[in-house]
Parts: structure tokens; sequence; C-alpha cells
């Protein structure tokens, strides 16, 4: 069925997209199966339930599920996997919908796996540091644990009911990953069930069943299941690390006139290691909320933000950060750099450095101004790289009438971190969506041909990847997906493959 | 009467602010520490989006206004199992904040307009209005039960409508007719028996103030009582000398404050006449020293925010004109008017109380499970919601939650029963009459 148009004050609003239609007979049977394994009040193909599952946040098109199924233990979702793989139903699992790359939006239908009832911290080890969690688990829940032992996670720029596991396992980002890298880079240990319902585990978990402590030093098979956008099994125990939380904040804010001096200054300082989250921010991110549509930035205000977090034990811990930073910001302005220490609008940055937070969380300071949507280019790009793109990227967004909200975060002292654009449009209105498709595609093209990579990506994200991509790189996509979901069922479409 | 009571199309380009982010979903405050903890009673019991917070009930309005959902059993069903409570609205940051309730309440309005509901138990309420002004198909003398034991003990209570007084006691209809809750007129009218206070009540006379209705979407059963309630204010106010109604009920305080304000003439009907819920006006006195404890209480007690006093009395700063932020922006909330600290100060002003928080209070407090239509319309989960939050209660320590609620009183004593607890709740009335001297110099 195509997507239903209804045209109403001026605007077009595009409606829910079916996928094929399952026979009655068959979905009837289906549902039933389901029922038996998970309980008669958690499987349902009920539309009104199927239709709150069928859109996000994103430009991409909402569509339906012909199923949803809400699962509480390990042994139903093996049941159901068994199901859908003897059925050839897609299954597409789901914790809270809140990435902004319509990743849980079912492609060709099937079924989606509701992992919210899923939630339990199954082990929390405040000597070892570490934690065991379900998939359902968020951030919210984890930090309200942790705080109890005084330690801490990386908290993405995400709603506090947003998943640990989804955004780990997808390459999700904390606010530490100047420190401790990507929160995927956290993760210690795995329990997954396989498309065809068989339960692995990988990393220490796999050797004694109580050690969650280490990926490392077995063959890293973790990755079979990262960055795969739920296309390759169902993790449904995590090993995280945790840390503590020390207890001297500094946050150090500087502003400049242009996107080379700020890179300059981030090279510079990110040599040193000193910081939990080195990031800067356009004047259009900066901004509470992102501008819609654009406008100019005042003449007199810098282009660029930059807030340094660092967190110590010790005063003298923090004296000796603090020398490092000045000594940086000496350096840059000898270089003859517009970098001057400055004063960071003050909501935009207790959102950016109190996460979880519900400020940032809820979007509030992206896209409230818009209304309704919000999508992005988010990349991985060399460092090296972010100020040729984001000069490419400034003329395309204003071109489409988008503010440039572009933020650029270091990743562990290795010249390369996140380069993205964050995009709010008015998700009632079908051209405004397309337009920021359009523009947020393009920029994409722009930073796949530097060498950046986009995390979380859309469908149409991977379309692009896989056309630049080596014919082996593909070969062996291709091949692992075929081993690990011989029937397609895992969330099908999404690698573009 | 003029009502500007908006539809649901009326407020489709609201709803389009929501961006399905999920921060509805949790009760979440930053701290530190940071303390989080599931915040809806649907999202808790059934499970899927749709049921759960104002994502998924937005994900509904969306889809009806659409024309992709159209009505049936189900659909119908899912937006009544909702307790309108609000728990949403106080995470959420975005534009349509101010309107979620409105939007949910929209959407039962639609219902009942387009004559497919609400569900069949909570027809009841309607046929009950129409026929007795209340909600609990109760004869309207039945209305007066409470006041037996001041009759036995000669003291009546006067009917406000036979002699002049400037307070007239609004019971509501829960304290009237729901027996157990019954305690909260009696000990609210004790109370102010001992103060010696110049006070009546409407008596039989007394019709339901409209919420029931209103947060089933009847729109028109609620006009109907709130119009004829507000002709009696203005004709006791010129005729009686009456000031201030009294009430102790929130979801009538909530009726009176939010709900009859959107009648075009509510500053003219309403001139000259002040309402106020019973803690309030208790603690008014008590910080003018009419109101003295001299007795003890030696309890350990938790308290529980009620929606309709609590949360749903916020009021929305919105930028109208585009000023401040942009037109139709929310710029921030005034919680002046909630009565969160007001209860808890008399509370601990009563010697002997030893209050404990629960971990959900004030803006993130978790519905007992009874508003909105679901103590009619879903007995069961209600019920089982209010044990929940009589557990959480339990997990202080307190041996007794306290509140200013009849609905609350009756479902979390259900709730209780239900789950073998010992724990009761108790209107905070009920506390201070025990504590007040019979005699108030």
């Amino acid at each position: 069925m195509k997507a239903k148009k209804i045209e109403k004050k001026g605007k077009t609003v595009k409606a829910v997209k079916a996928a094929k239609a399952v026979k009655a007979d068959k979905k009837e049977r289906i549902l039933k199966e389901l029922k038996s394994i998970v309980g008669e009040k958690n499987a349902t193909t009920d539309q009104h339930i199927l239709y709150a599952y069928s859109y996000d946040m994103s430009f991409v098109t909402p569509k339906l599920p012909d199923y949803v199924v809400i699962v509480h233990t390990v042994e139903e979702v093996q049941k159901i996997l068994k199901v859908a793989n003897k059925e050839k139903i897609p299954v597409v699992p789901y914790t809270s919908g809140t990435n902004i790359g319509g990743l849980c939006i079912p492609e060709r239908g099937g079924m989606i796996l509701d992992f919210k009832k899923m939630n339990k911290i199954v082990k929390l080890d405040p000597e070892a540091l570490y934690a065991v969690i379900e998939p359902g688990v968020s951030h919210g829940q984890l930090a309200d644990a942790l705080y109890k032992y005084n330690l801490r996670f990386g908290w993405p720029v995400g709603p506090p009911s947003a998943s640990v596991a989804s955004c780990a396992i997808c390459h999700g980002i904390g606010h530490m990953n100047a420190r401790y890298g990507l929160n995927s880079q956290e993760i210690t240990s795995m329990e997954v069930v396989l498309p065809t319902g068989e339960l692995v585990r990988v990393g220490s978990c796999a050797i004694n069943p109580d050690a969650w402590h280490s990926c490392l030093p077995m063959p890293q098979m973790d990755g079979l299941f990262k960055g795969w956008l739920g296309s390759t099994g169902i993790v449904t125990k995590l090993g995280i690390a945790v840390h503590h939380i020390p207890p001297i904040l500094k946050i150090f804010t500087v502003s400049c006139d242009n996107v080379d001096d700020m890179y300059s200054y981030m090279l510079n300082l990110s040599n040193y290691e000193i910081c939990d989250d080195l990031t800067a921010v356009s004047w259009w991110l900066s901004q509470v909320p992102i501008p819609y549509p654009y406008k100019p930035k005042p003449d007199d205000a810098p282009e660029w933000f930059s807030y340094a977090t660092t967190f110590s034990f010790t005063e003298k811990e923090k004296e000796a950060r603090t020398e490092v930073w000045e000594k940086v910001v000496d350096e840059e302005k000898k270089k003859g750099t517009s970098i001057q220490v400055t004063h960071y609008p003050e909501e935009a940055l207790k959102a950016r450095t109190q996460l979880p937070s519900q400020i940032v969380g809820s979007t509030k300071n992206y896209c409230k101004m818009a209304g309704g949507g919000i999508s992005w280019p988010g990349t991985f790009t060399p460092a090296n790289r972010w100020a040729p793109i984001y000069k490419e990227w400034r003329k395309i967004m204003i071109g489409h009438n988008l503010s440039p909200a572009v933020r650029m975060s270091m990743y562990r002292g290795v010249h390369y971190g996140m380069l993205r654009a964050m995009t709010p449009f008015n998700k009632q209105s079908a051209k405004e969506t397309e337009n920021a498709r359009q523009a947020i595609v393009e920029c994409l093209k722009v930073d796949l041909d530097n060498g950046g990579m986009p995390y979380k990506p859309p469908v149409d994200f991977s379309t692009e990847i896989n056309k630049r991509a080596h014919p082996g790189y593909l070969m062996l996509m291709r091949r692992l997906k075929k081993f690990l979901d011989p029937n397609d069922i895992m969330n099908p479409g999404k690698l573009g493959i | 009467m003029k009502w500007n009571i908006p539809n649901l199309k009326e407020l489709e380009d609201i709803l389009w602010r929501c961006t399905a982010c999920g921060t509805c979903k949790e009760a979440y405050e930053y701290g530190p520490p940071s303390v989080s903890s599931p915040i809806c009673p649907a999202g808790e019991e059934f499970g899927f989006e749709g049921f759960l917070s104002s994502r998924g009930k937005i994900a509904f309005a969306r889809g009806i206004l659409s024309g992709d959902l159209g009505w049936n059993e189900a659909l119908i069903d899912a937006i009544y199992k909702c307790n309108v409570c609000g728990g949403c609205q106080s995470q959420c940051e975005l534009d349509h904040k101010p309107f979620i309730p409105e939007i949910i309440e929209a959407m039962r309005r639609k219902i009942v307009a387009d004559g497919v509901g609400p569900m069949p138990k909570q027809k009841v309420i309607a046929q009950s209005l129409n026929s007795y002004d209340n909600p609990y198909q109760g004869p309207r003398r039945v209305r007066l039960d409470w006041t037996r034991p001041f009759k036995k003990q000669g003291k009546p209570i006067k009917n406000i409508l036979e002699e002049p007084a400037p307070i007239l006691y609004y019971v509501g209809c829960t304290g009237g007719y729901n027996v157990p809750v019954r305690v909260v007129p009696q000990a609210t009218a004790s109370i102010f028996n001992k103060l010696g206070l110049d006070f009546g009540i409407l008596g039989e006379s007394e019709i339901c103030c409209g919420s029931t209705a209103m947060r089933l979407g009847d729109v028109g059963a609620f006009q109907r009582v709130a119009e004829s309630n507000l002709e009696l204010f203005r004709k006791l106010h010129d005729e009686k000398g009456l000031k201030t109604i009294v009430t102790s009920c929130a979801g009538c305080y909530r009726a009176f404050m939010k709900d009859y304000p959107m009648a075009e003439e509510y500053d003219r009907m309403m001139e000259g006449i002040r309402v106020i819920h019973t803690s309030q006006f208790l603690y008014d006195l008590y910080m003018s020293g009419q109101l003295k404890f001299t007795e003890s209480l030696p309890w350990k007690v938790t308290y529980h925010d009620p929606c309709h006093a609590g949360r749903h009395l916020t009021k929305f700063i919105i930028d109208k004109d585009g000023t401040q932020l942009w037109a139709g922006a929310y710029v921030k909330l005034d919680d002046k008017d909630c009565l969160y600290d007001i209860p808890r100060q008399l509370l601990k002003a009563i010697p002997g109380i030893d209050l404990r928080e629960m971990r959900r209070i004030k803006a993130n407090s978790y519905c007992c499970g009874g508003g909105g239509g679901v103590m009619t319309g879903y007995n069961d989960w209600a019920a089982r919601n209010a044990g929940i939050r009589i557990q959480e209660g339990m997990e202080t320590g307190a041996d007794q939650m306290v509140s200013i609620c009849p609905f609350c009183h009756y479902n979390l004593n259900q709730g209780s029963q239900g789950i073998g607890s010992k724990m009761k709740l108790y209107d905070l009335t009920e506390l201070i009459d025990k504590v007040l001297p019979e005699k108030v110099s």
C-alpha cells in the first residue's frame, strides 16, 4: 500500500505506510502462537498499538509492524525468534525508540519486540567496576542505581528513558568519550539470542557465567553484534564498565570566530588527555533551541564555542588540569588564532554537562522551535577533516534554510571524533521534512567523501555508505549476516545490503 | 454560558510539537544524585507504547486526526485506560507540555461527541449525573448521611441556602456518598466546629462539580452542572453573604480552579468569591495563630500528593504573541498554586508526627490510579496501582499514609487491602481533628 496523503491547511501530511499485508488467517495463527509464549496481554495486532510504533523523531517514513510483542525473559525471546525464523517474519528489537535514525521503524513489517519490561540491573559490582544490564534498563534507571555507589557511565545527550544497551551496541556516545571512548568501547561481555533462537555468549561470561569483566583477550566476537543495528541478534544481557565520579568538576570554555581556530585548539588540548568530554558547537547549536528556520548569527557573536569537561579527585589534580588548559589557550593565542576564554550560554552548558538531562533529553534545545522532527548527519570523522566538512555543511544547511547546528567531539585523544549537525524540522509538514532529509543526505555525502562514517544510520545513509564500500567489506558483511541470520529476519533492510 | 473548551482538531498543531522523544516515560530528577522511577500507571500495567505516557497518547491523537485510526472498541478502551494524572506532563519540556491532559481529554470528548463512548461502566456516571446530580447513583437525601453524628451531638450543620454564612463547605460527591470516605467531611466539619467558624453546606441541594464528567469527555454533562453551580455560587454571594468556598476534594478543587475558568462568564460569576482547598484554608488559620495543636500524635507517616491538588494546578507560561521566544512557545511553569508544601508543613506542625518522604513526590508523585475515570471503568487495575503506591509508602518505614483527596483516600485504602498491608490512608483533616482540642479559644 502506498503512503496515504492527506491535504490540510495547505500542508501535506504523510500518513503511515503499511507493509505487504499478512493474510488474516496467518496473522491470527501467529498471534495465537506469540500469546502462548508471552501471555495474552503481551502480544497484539491492534492497529492503534502498531501505529504507536510506526514513527519516531526522524525523517524516516512511518511504517507499521504487523505484531508488537512485549518480552520479559530470555526464554521468551528465544522461543519468539524460533517462531519468527521458522515463519520468516521480520523482527525489530525495540527498547524506547528514541534514536533519530528510524532504526526501529520496521522496513518490512513483521514483529516489534519491545524490551522495556526486560529492565533488570542483573549485577552491579562496585569493586570490579562493571554492571550487567538487560536491554530495557534506561539511562535514568542506571544513573539512579550507580549514584548509590558514586559511580557513573557515559550518559548520552538523550532522554533519561533511553536504553543504555541500545545506545552502547549502536556505538552511541556518552559524556566521557574523550576519556573512555564510545559507549560501545565500555562493553565487557554479552549474552545474545541469535536470529535462529540459539543463546550465545561472548566475552568473559562465555567461559565463566559469573565473569562479565572483559571482552578481551578472546576473539572480539562482540563485534558481531555492535554497529549492526539489531540485524544480527538480540543482546539480552550486556556487561558494561562503570567508573567512579571524581568530586571536583571544572569546565573550561572558550570561543572563537572560525572552525579552523577551534580545530587547532581542540587538537592541541586533546593531546594532553585531561578531559572527560572535549566538545565544540557552532553558534546555532549553542542556542536554546536551535533556530528554525535558519537565522543568521549576529555579527559580533563567536561562531564556535567549546566546553571541556574535567573531573578531578583533588584540588591539586584540578590545578594541574587547569595549568595544562591555560598553557594550551596561551599557545593558541600566540599562534594568532581567535580563541578567547568565554562564558558559555548557561542553559546550554547545563543541558550538556548535567546528564542524563531532561532539558537536552527532551531535545528542547534541539527541535523545540521547529516542532516534531529531528535528524542528523551523525558521523565519526577524522578531526583534520572537520573544518573543511563544516564549511561545506554550512553552505548546504543554509541553502536549505536550516541552521548549521554542528557539534565536534574528540574521542579518547585519537584525533577523530564525532561530527554531526542536529537538524530540526517541522514534522507536520511533509515538504519541510523532505527538505531536511535532502540537506542531511547531502551533508552525509560530503562527510563520506572526506573519510567520515555515519553512526546509527538510517537506510538512506546505509545506501550511500555501501556505494562507496570496498567490495570485500560488503561481501564479508553479507556472509556474516547470512551466517547469523539465514532467513534475513532481523531488522531487515536497515543495512542497505 | 459560553465555554472555551478545545476540541481535538483545534489542538492539532499543538500535538505536532511532540517529538516522540520519550522523556515523558520516566520520572526523573537530575539531582545529583539523580532519581528515576516509572511515572505512568497505564504504562506500568499495559506496557505497550500507546498506553505509555503522553508520547503514546499523542500517537493515538495523530492517528485519529490523520484518519489512520478509526474508532473501534480496543482504541476507545486504550484512550480510557489513562488516569490523566499529568505525571508525563511533568517530565516534558516541549511546547505541547501545557496541553497534555487537554489533548487526552479532547480525544475523549471526541469519543463522546461521536457517540462511541465512554466505556460501558463509565456510562453509568453520565446517567447518574442526569438522574441524581452525582456520579454515585445516590439519592439526594443520602448526601447528608455523613452529618448524622453532628445531629446526634446536637450540633447540626447549617444549610447555607437557609441561613447566611460567609463560608460554604462544598463537600463533593465522594465525601458525601462513598461510605468509607465520609470520615473526610466529618473531620473537616468537626475542625470547623472546634474553630467556631461560621460555615454552611448545601445539604441535599449540593450537586456534582462535574469533574468526573469532564475527565471522561462528557462535556455536556459537565457544563450543565458547572453552570448550575456557578449560578448558585453567585446567588449565594449576593443573597447569603458567601465569600469563601472550601472544599476537601481535590477533584472538585481542580474543577473549580482549572475547568470552570473555561467559562467566559467565570470572572463575573465568581467575583468576590474565593475557592480554597481545606489544607490551604487550615494552613492560613495555622499561620495566623487561630489553629493550634496542643496534643501529640506519635505517628510515622508518609504523604501522597494527589494529582488534582498537586501538579494539575500548575500554571504554564506560554508566549502567545511571540515576544519572548516564539508564538506558542512554552516558556516556564509556575507551581505556586500546587499544594505540595502546605500539607507537609501542616503535617510537620502536628506534635509527634514523623514524616517520611517517598521516592516519587510533588510533581513526580505516582498517581494512586483512581483518577481519569479509571476507578469506575477499571476498578481492579485502580486498586492494583494503589497497591504499588502503598508499597512505596511502606518502603519509607511509615506506618500510615496521609493525603488530601477523598478519591485517593478510597482507592489507596482499597489498594492497601489488596496487598494485605496494614497501612491506611488518612486524610490530613483526620489527623488534625485528632489533635485539635474540643474548644479552641
